[in-house]
């Protein structure tokens, strides 16, 4: 057993790290460089697309070095990427896809100029997806689909050119089969999108209600009634990406500074045993969870399967981000209480919108409930 | 970056799990922790026999060069046959000590014989006052010419009825609770002024009180530096959590699995437990717990055994993440196991023991969580 990287990998790390020390936007520049910022990793190498195969155009990581890259990118917190069409439709589209609809479809994904988002859940299909209802009727010719139906929970709905949508194209046998991945464009007239605000006041989900919108066939993935099959790859991806745990080790030594920065009698808040053994409790957990992921990696790297510690990612790590802004809102103390005026700490103004925004991350990508059960099944073998 | 076993790792481990298959289900444990020394001679000198005695001493100590992660292999057999024999106190916590500081004189003398199986030894550490602060020490030895007479009293001193040499911390100088001033003394057992109190702990392993009045050693049994003792008895403590980490992952490990297969064959309200879904999740929880205790095990150990200036914090981290995992695990298998759980019968209840026993060792979950955060 040896815990260090291999001097390659060493190697592989400080060029990335140097690439970010040369190319990363300073400051506010980082908004509105994002542009240049994208480019430059673009010409590194594939960089911006960091996990396509090389035949799409992405660059020949190895598993650690897919490891190393996103945990720098991680720490130096630089601009992330939508995850909808560069994480989640690219790969659906690169193994299920035509030709002719990766060449139509994967230049807009990777330079950014075509935003998706993700037309899955609906009222009565959330955690049980497969339960969705939005309909999809061929027309007689068999030249295209009447889509009609609701989404729900559909994150940037309002910025979106595309959504790859779910739909039903048939109610007989079960409700896993007869479902159909389709590619929508949102300025379609039948395409309506609200608004919802969600309890941190922020506007980031929408409901979309399809009207009537004809989508050519051309636009819909593999076959007819296959969709569910492409999508389940897709949700598997997504969970192992949600559970963020670079994020939470940078956003807990925030956390703690930020604790820090605040006084109580003559020392601050780290100093006080109720708060200071959450932070402590929390870092133990972070630093295993953290190990857990590398043993998946090792395992990956050796050609394995991911093993059965990879399930607990998104569990643990989503509990571990809501713990974060727990401590940070308790941090803030009385000015938690202010909504939107920049009063008391620094820290404070987005103290209380980011924990409650993060109540999300046990319910989004499979709700924490529906993570266990997939563990106890699959995992633990309990019926 | 490479976290798999090396073969011999997986042979070491194999053998020992052959060993405990053939050697150790629960009635014959039971037999064990009802005897008069609270285990099995023939198995100690089994264990000398396969080598596991001198699997982390140096080769040129006579043993075999084995690094920390052989011991954590060990240690996480041990766990999942809750083997009663006194490795931990003999090999990880006294030998390994005499191995990385005694003097050539004293390895020669003692190693030799744990490694062949003929010497025991323990660490007496605790102290009725001292709670769980390691350099809080009343008990004094006092230079007289080249000796020392050491007086004092110290507690829950493992395996130490059967111990041949006794590794005692003393106050040279300075505060009772100051790091400074303490050394170690390595003491023959059947000195004269040492009186005992034997007793079965909890989990049927066997401890000691034990008193010291006017015992006399010999400056050539200071373990280590004058007043400088406390580096060694960290070095100790910190040894025997990683291995103590190791015994409870693989005491979870079987905890977890023997729930999930009772759960399967017990049936109520016409279902097999298992179809609970609040007891799967209890169970996918008890699984997690087990998986970060076995990730944080490994990554401490990895670091300790590279002498990383991480070391020390993690092990404080790792000991407070054992020993809330190990109360969960052990907890909900007494409680999933239901009235059968709260038997002597099922061998649950003897692990669930084992790691409330673990837990109470150089110092426990809250100990540790605040030296982490401090």
């Amino acid at each position: 057993m040896d815990i260090e990287f291999s001097q390659e990998d060493l190697a592989f790390q400080k060029e990335v790290q140097d690439f970010i020390k040369d190319n990363l936007p300073k400051g506010m520049d980082l908004w509105t460089k994002r542009g240049e910022w994208f480019q430059a990793l673009r010409e590194k190498g594939g960089w911006d697309v960091a996990k396509w195969p090389p035949a799409f155009g992405g660059p020949e990581f190895t598993p650690t070095q897919r490891y190393i890259f996103d945990m720098e990118m991680a720490r130096h917190s630089t601009p992330p990427q939508l995850p909808f069409g560069v994480g989640m439709l690219a790969p659906i589209l690169m193994n299920y896809g035509t030709k002719e609809q990766q060449d139509r479809f994967l230049p807009g994904i990777r330079d950014g100029s075509v935003n998706w988002c993700q037309g899955y859940s609906e009222p009565g299909a959330g955690s049980d997806l497969a339960n969705l209802k939005t309909r999809a009727e061929l027309s007689a010719d068999g030249t295209h689909y009447v889509v009609n139906g609701q989404k729900i929970w559909t994150t940037l709905a309002h910025i979106a050119h595309w959504m790859f949508c779910l739909t039903r194209t048939s109610s007989t046998g079960v409700k896993q089969e007869g479902i159909t991945f389709l590619l929508i464009p949102m300025d379609d007239p039948g395409i309506e999108v609200k608004p919802i605000i969600t309890l941190g006041g922020s506007h980031t989900v929408n409901e979309v209600y399809i009207t009537d919108v004809k989508v050519p066939v051309e636009n819909r993935i593999g076959e007819e009634g296959k969709g569910w099959t492409y999508a389940k790859g897709l949700l598997v991806h997504e969970r192992t990406g949600l559970a963020g745990i670079q994020n939470s080790v940078l956003a807990l030594e925030k956390a703690k500074d930020n604790a820090r920065s605040v006084k109580v009698g003559q020392g601050t808040l780290m100093d006080v045993p109720a708060f200071r053994n959450k932070v402590g409790a929390l870092e133990a957990e972070l630093l295993a969870l953290e190990f857990t992921e590398l043993r998946t990696l090792a395992q990956v790297s050796a050609g394995g399967d991911p093993g059965p510690e990879s399930s607990i990612m998104k569990l643990k790590g989503t509990e571990i981000q809501q713990r974060i802004s727990e401590l940070n809102l308790e941090a803030a103390g009385v000015y938690g209480a202010a909504w939107g005026n920049p009063v008391g700490h620094s820290f404070a103004k987005g103290a209380t919108s980011a924990y409650l925004g993060a109540r999300a991350t046990t319910i989004y990508g499979g709700a924490s409930e529906v993570q266990k059960d997939v563990i106890a099944k699959n995992v633990l073998g309990l019926g | 970056m490479d976290l798999s076993y090396t073969e011999e790792q997986n042979l070491l481990r194999d053998s020992l799990q052959k060993y405990i298959e053939d050697n150790y289900d629960i009635s014959q444990r039971n037999k064990l922790t009802k005897s008069d020394t609270g285990y099995s001679a023939t198995n100690w000198q089994q264990f000398a026999d396969l080598g596991w005695l001198g699997m982390a001493f140096s080769e040129a100590d006579g043993g075999f060069g084995g690094s920390a992660v052989d011991t954590m292999v060990m240690m996480e057999e041990f766990g999942k046959g809750l083997v009663v024999e006194p490795f931990l106190s003999t090999v990880v916590m006294f030998g390994s000590a005499i191995s990385e500081f005694g003097s050539s004189a004293q390895k020669e003398q003692l190693i030799p014989g744990i490694i062949d199986g003929t010497l025991l030894g323990t660490v007496a550490y605790a102290e009725l006052q001292a709670h769980h602060d390691l350099e809080n020490i009343e008990t004094t030895a006092t230079a007289e010419g080249d000796d020392f007479i050491i007086n004092g009293t110290k507690s829950v001193v493992l395996h130490a009825a059967s111990a041949d040499q006794i590794i005692v911390s003393t106050r040279t100088s300075g505060a009772s609770d100051s790091k400074e001033g303490i050394s170690l003394f390595i003491v023959d057992a059947a000195s004269n002024g040492i009186s005992r109190t034997d007793y079965p702990t909890v989990d049927g392993l066997r401890a000691s009180e034990i008193t010291f009045a006017d015992v006399r050693v010999s400056g050539d049994q200071l373990l280590g530096q004058l007043d400088q003792g406390y580096t060694v008895l960290n070095k100790i403590a910190n040894r025997t959590i990683l291995a103590l980490a190791a015994e409870a992952v693989g005491a979870m490990e079987v905890l977890y699995k023997d729930t999930i297969a009772y759960t399967k064959q017990r049936e109520q309200f016409d279902h097999p437990l298992s179809e609970f879904q609040v007891l799967k999740h209890r169970m996918t929880e008890m699984f997690m717990e087990y998986s970060l205790s076995k990730s944080l095990t490994m990554k401490a150990t990895m670091l300790e055994s590279q002498n990383s200036a991480d070391a020390q914090r993690t092990i404080h981290a790792l000991k407070y993440l054992i020993g809330k995992a190990s109360r969960f695990v052990g907890q909900n298998a007494v409680q999933l196991h239901g009235g059968m759980g709260m038997t002597e019968e099922l061998r649950i209840a003897h692990y669930f023991k084992r790691l409330m026993v673990i837990d109470s060792q150089f110092g426990n979950m809250d100990h540790h969580l605040e030296k982490f955060v401090a």
